[in-house]
């Protein structure tokens, strides 16, 4: 426990050579009505940082199970998890919710920007409950890097689906986590909003963060380094392993 | 365009206070549903408030307009009984039961045809020889014994156009008028104003119609009047000892039971209006469910979010509580304007009391009433919220 909180506590200052966050022999079961349903069986997974990785399967397969107990929003029923080489297992509520805001980001299929607040203090956000005097000077550059510097006071409702979506990006990157989780980050966008959000996760790549993305989406596929796919819960068909790092798109997608 | 110079207006969020502003824009979200929420509260605690109040001032303006009467006891024979006088023997005993307690004036009483010098109108007699401790002259004096002439009443004095030194005849018999009498304040055992006080001699000689003592205090006269009721009442309920400070309590009684009623009433508003809010708090986390997931998925604690959807609750209960104290107040004010109600009846600490009340049961309800959605919607796993 202890060892733990120190894991959350330190925010990627120092360096750590392994996967960013990996997952040994990790099982998710959920009990329901109508019996367990195991929805991650025995994986192994791993991101190595500035890591961008791909995850496929049909529905159901598991992969926002997988998001989730990567992302700390879940815990696995057996197996180990490490986040920067520390057993982040069985961490408490309150010590995952640190260790999510020090050292993860997340982006959401349906954006999940807050509808009251500005896209500044959308990203804001997490940073929000707590001392941190820069945060909005850091917001705002973020929303500058992602091509908003003209929208840092508009409200969700003012912006477009992509636009949203790379405030969302912004907000997973205040914090300067080491992993950023997409669940469907394309799913609500067109092709050419889409390309130019996963060259924004291309970039964050190249800053050394990891990005997993879990998609239907097979452009997504077309831009990360790797792609491994779910089948019930099971992890296999890792197509194009360590495949050289595509660069589908010129920079002209950049609006 | 217009839409931005009117976000360009609006407050950044102010770090120092996250959980306020949140709540502050989660509130403004939705206008017409927190405000109808917040009515609910504005119509409880004006209802407390007002109510409270109205009743402090019902109490106090009655006890002032009664008085001094607590001090008050009045001993009549009691016809029921086949009583139709008091006796000396009944005399003696309350001289002897009030000595040193307060003084006792016995009385006769009567109605008779009062003449004046061109009308002739009814009026209350008294006959007493000693009417110093129980009238006031206005014009004229009250002698200390009281032999020859009358006292007259003032209604009675305008009505026959008599004044002092002027004569009236009851009964036969003329009397030169010795002093009008004040005009009465409030309520009293005897009321002078439509009466006229004859001197003893004036009455039939068979015996006292009552006796009006005046006690030293409140005490004193509980204390008489026991007395008098045990040594008078041997066997048979021959006297009637009437107590006026009884009624008192009685009255007092009465409105502690109306002020009772009423902030019963406001308490059922607020309850309605705790509902209320506790509805509107469950249906917005609700519908927040997802962003809730997400603050707590970037990293808000479960404190945080839980505060945040408090004070929101608790802002409800701020400003309904304000608004409806406010209204109360001027509420409180407008009746003071209207009706002869005294301000000094009206700005005393106990009204002050009873709008800071009926505010802080307005927020109290609000957060308790928030309490569980916030808990909920706060307790509830991320990944549960955000799988929608
Ligand atoms: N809280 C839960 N309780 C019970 N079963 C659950 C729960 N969450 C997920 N499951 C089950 O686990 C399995 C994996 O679900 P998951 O949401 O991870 O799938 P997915 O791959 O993300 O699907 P999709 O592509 O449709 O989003 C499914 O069979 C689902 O029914
Ligand atoms: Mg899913």
């Amino acid at each position: 426990m202890s060892e733990a909180e120190t894991v959350a506590a330190d925010s990627g200052g120092e360096r750590f050579d392994g996967p960013t966050i990996e997952l040994r022999r990790v099982r998710k079961e959920y009990e329901s009505g109508a019996g367990t349903v195991v929805a991650l069986d025995d994986v192994d997974f791993g991101v190595q940082p500035g890591e961008f990785v791909a995850v496929v399967g049909p529905s159901g397969s598991g992969k926002s199970t997988l998001l989730n107990v990567l992302g700390l929003l879940d815990t696995p029923t057996s197996g180990l998890r490490l986040l920067r080489g520390r057993d982040v297992t069985s961490l408490d509520d309150e010590a995952r919710t640190r260790a999510r805001k020090d050292a993860i980001g997340f982006v959401f299929q349906d954006f999940f920007l807050i509808p009251s607040l500005t896209a500044t203090e959308n990203v804001e956000l997490p940073t929000l409950f707590g001392d941190d005097p820069t945060a909005t000077d850091r917001a705002r550059d973020l929303l500058r890097r992602v091509g908003l510097g003209d929208r840092l006071d508009h409200t969700p409702n003012q912006l477009s689906g992509g636009q949203k979506q790379r405030v969302a990006i912004a907000r997973a990157l205040v914090n300067e986590p080491a992993v950023v989780l997409a669940d469907e980050p394309t799913g609500n966008l067109d092709s050419d909003t889409g390309a130019q959000v996963l060259e924004e996760f291309r970039r964050i790549c190249e800053t050394g963060v990891s990005v997993v993305a879990v998609t239907h989406d097979p452009l997504v596929t077309e831009y990360a380094d790797r792609t491994v796919e779910l089948v019930d819960g099971r992890l296999g068909g890792v197509d194009d392993r360590h495949r050289s790092r595509p660069r589908p798109r010129p920079r002209e997608a950049d609006e | 365009m217009n839409l931005d110079t009117r976000l360009d207006g609006r407050p950044r969020l102010d770090r120092r206070f996250p959980a306020t502003l949140m709540a502050w824009r989660n509130l403004s979200r939705n206008r017409l549903r927190s405000t109808l929420a917040a009515l609910g509260i504005v119509i409880g605690v004006f209802a407390i408030a007002t109510l409270g109040v109205f009743g402090n001032v019902l109490q106090l303006s009655a006890t002032d307009s009664l008085g001094d009467l607590g001090t008050q006891v009045v001993v009549s024979p009691n016809p029921e009984a086949g009583v139709e006088t008091l006796t000396s023997r009944d005399l003696q005993e309350i001289s002897r039961a009030t000595a040193g307690k307060g003084t006792a004036v016995p009385l006769y009483t009567d109605r008779a045809v009062v003449t004046g010098p061109g009308t002739r109108t009814g009026a209350s007699l008294y006959g007493t020889a000693d009417p110093r401790p129980l009238f006031e002259a206005d014009r004229g004096t009250i002698p200390a014994s009281h032999r020859q002439g009358a006292l007259v009443g003032s209604e009675v004095a305008t009505r026959l156009g008599v004044g002092v030194g002027g004569v009236v005849e009851v009964d036969g018999t003329r009397y030169r008028v010795l002093a009008v009498l004040a005009e009465s304040e409030g309520i009293s055992p005897v009321s002078p104003d439509n009466a006229v006080v004859l001197p003893e001699r004036a009455f039939g000689a068979d015996g006292y119609d009552q006796v009006v003592i005046e006690a030293r205090s409140g005490e004193a006269a509980t204390d008489v009047a026991r007395t008098l009721d045990t040594r008078l009442n041997v066997r048979t309920e021959r006297v009637v000892v009437f107590e006026f400070g009884r009624i008192l309590e009685q009255i007092g009684e009465f409105f502690a039971l109306l002020n009772g009623f009423l902030l019963g009433l406001g308490a059922v508003s607020l309850l309605v209006a705790g509902v209320s809010i506790f509805n509107v708090m469950l249906m917005s986390t609700a519908e927040r469910r997802g962003e809730i997931g997400v603050l707590r998925a970037v990293g808000v604690q479960k404190r945080d979010v839980l505060r945040t959807l408090l004070v929101e609750a608790a802002l409800l209960g701020l400003v309904g509580g304000a608004v409806g104290a406010v209204l109360s107040v001027l509420t409180v004010f407008a009746l003071w304007w209207a009706t002869p109600i005294e301000l000094a009846v009206v700005l005393v600490a106990r009204n002050a009391g009873a709008v800071l009340v009926a505010f802080g049961f307005g927020v109290v309800v609000s957060l308790l009433s928030g309490l569980y959605p916030a808990w909920k919607a706060a307790s509830e796993r991320p990944a549960e919220a955000l799988r929608g």
